[in-house]
């Protein structure tokens, strides 16, 4: 996750109380993904960010995870998703999430 | 015991200050961790501690190398500590030559035990391996979690002066050192051993690995060829009749340095060959085939190329030390550029 997208969440994690907060990830690969939700759980995992040692422990969810695309609407949903949904490895990605939900 | 000091480096990215824009950030000293020096830190565990991060932006250090180096140096002294680690760097090409050139300026010149670490295809890790220990890491910052673990292994190692054990052992870059040792069994069957697992497309390892050379670019095309000054160098051994520098017929010790003014051709009777290895009866006979002086001579007259330089290099190829041939080259490399001359060609035998 970038620098400045770690800035923002930090900021908005001082804002409002954690359990307020939901992040939405987007990354195209399980990888990523992963890397992007330890980021806001248990801190920048590359150290290089203001989230490094930073554990905000907050919830994420990948856009492509069932608990994000049942919330939404469908019809919006399959118009800015459902191409990324079709041709990104789902199965992987969820997997990397629980992982990072623990 | 009391935990051992450690002062850490790492570049202006993962000092949070920034990314290309910030590096040009000039050495600074903090206390205490900074970035992947919490990680790094945490799993020191009691052994150690981190108690000064230098900060330094990548441009900035490959750019001012020496005063970089020498500030660097002077903040590290001054905290007087019992180990050094530099990065890890993992792909980023300017932070792995500063994270080695630091790591072996704080090992060489304050004598203080040093580690590094970066991914194996890093231009710091071909420059630096020889000189310090290099531990391998993945090739992005992603990998840090693995990194880790590795770097401080190694580096609880060299504080404890625990015997460093082989690259493979302790996850480090090969550094060209031998060391003897009992094998259990005797070379015959290690050899027969991999040569059946060879053939049955089994792994194994090899006793005897190839080095790895560098890869030179080459330079852009000259754009005008018909003005250029152009150069002849040799490993192909022609020198005068006599070889007057007595070079070796294999692992030449040195390069001759022969003056063709005045030379339109090279014949048997004013040139021969020095190298060993390969029948020497027709370069002998016309060495214009291994260095193509009448050639050039023609292509001179007729325009198509400034002119041939005065003085052409040889040395001897055979069994010669890409080590020495580099040596030679960055030797008379300078002669060359000095002398004007716009492009070279090498020929070999």
């Amino acid at each position: 996750m970038d620098l400045e997208n770690q800035q923002r969440v930090k900021d908005i994690a001082e804002k409002y109380p954690a359990e307020d907060i939901v992040v939405i990830l987007g990354g195209a690969e399980a990888q990523s993904a992963k890397l992007m939700g330890d980021t806001v759980t248990t801190g920048d995992p590359t150290f290089a960010g203001p989230l490094a040692g930073v554990q905000l422990g907050l919830t994420a969810y990948h856009a492509v995870e069932p608990q994000f695309k049942d919330a939404v609407d469908e019809d919006v949903y399959d118009d800015q998703i459902g191409m990324m949904e079709m041709v990104l490895d789902v199965d992987e990605i969820i997997a990397a999430m629980n992982e990072v939900r623990g | 015991m009391s935990k051992k000091k450690v002062v850490h480096y790492i570049n202006q990215f993962f000092a949070g200050i920034g990314g290309e824009e910030k590096a040009d950030h000039k050495p600074e000293v903090r206390e205490g961790v900074v970035g992947p020096g919490i990680g790094l830190n945490a799993a020191l565990g009691d052994n150690a501690e981190i108690i000064a991060t230098v900060i330094c932006g990548d441009t900035y250090f490959n750019e001012h190398l020496e005063e970089a180096e020498a500030a660097v140096l002077e903040m590290v002294e001054k905290y007087n500590p019992d180990l050094f680690i530099a990065g890890p760097a993992f792909n980023a090409g300017r932070y792995g030559v500063a994270a080695g050139a630091v790591t072996k300026a704080v090992s060489e010149k304050l004598g203080i035990p040093a580690v590094t670490a970066m991914y194996v295809e890093n231009p710091g890790a071909d420059m630096y391996k020889s000189d310090v220990y290099i531990v391998k890491t993945g090739n992005s910052a992603a990998t840090m979690g693995q990194a880790i673990p590795a770097l401080t292994s190694l580096a609880l190692k060299l504080l404890k002066g625990e015997e460093i054990g082989t690259p493979d052992e302790d996850n480090y870059m090969e550094r060209g050192i031998r060391v003897n040792y009992f094998a259990e069994e005797r070379g015959s069957k290690r050899a027969v051993d991999m040569l059946i697992k060879k053939l049955k497309g089994e792994e194994f390892v090899t006793e005897y690995p190839m080095p790895a050379f560098d890869r030179v670019f080459p330079n852009p095309a000259v754009k005008d060829i018909t003005k250029a000054k152009i150069g002849l160098v040799t490993s192909g051994g022609i020198v005068p009749k006599g070889n007057p520098d007595k070079i070796e017929s294999s692992s030449a010790s040195k390069y001759g340095r022969y003056d063709i003014s005045g030379f339109d051709v090279l014949t048997s009777e004013t040139h021969e060959t020095a190298h060993g290895g390969y029948d020497p009866v027709y370069a002998n006979a016309d060495p214009n085939r291994v260095l193509p002086v009448d050639v050039l001579r023609d292509l001179e007259k007729e325009g198509k190329i400034g002119s041939l330089h005065n003085i052409y290099y040889a040395t001897v190829g055979n069994g010669t030390a890409v080590a020495s041939a580099k040596k030679y080259a960055e030797a008379f490399a300078k002669e060359l550029v000095a002398d004007g001359v716009d492009a070279v060609i090498t020929t070999s035998t």
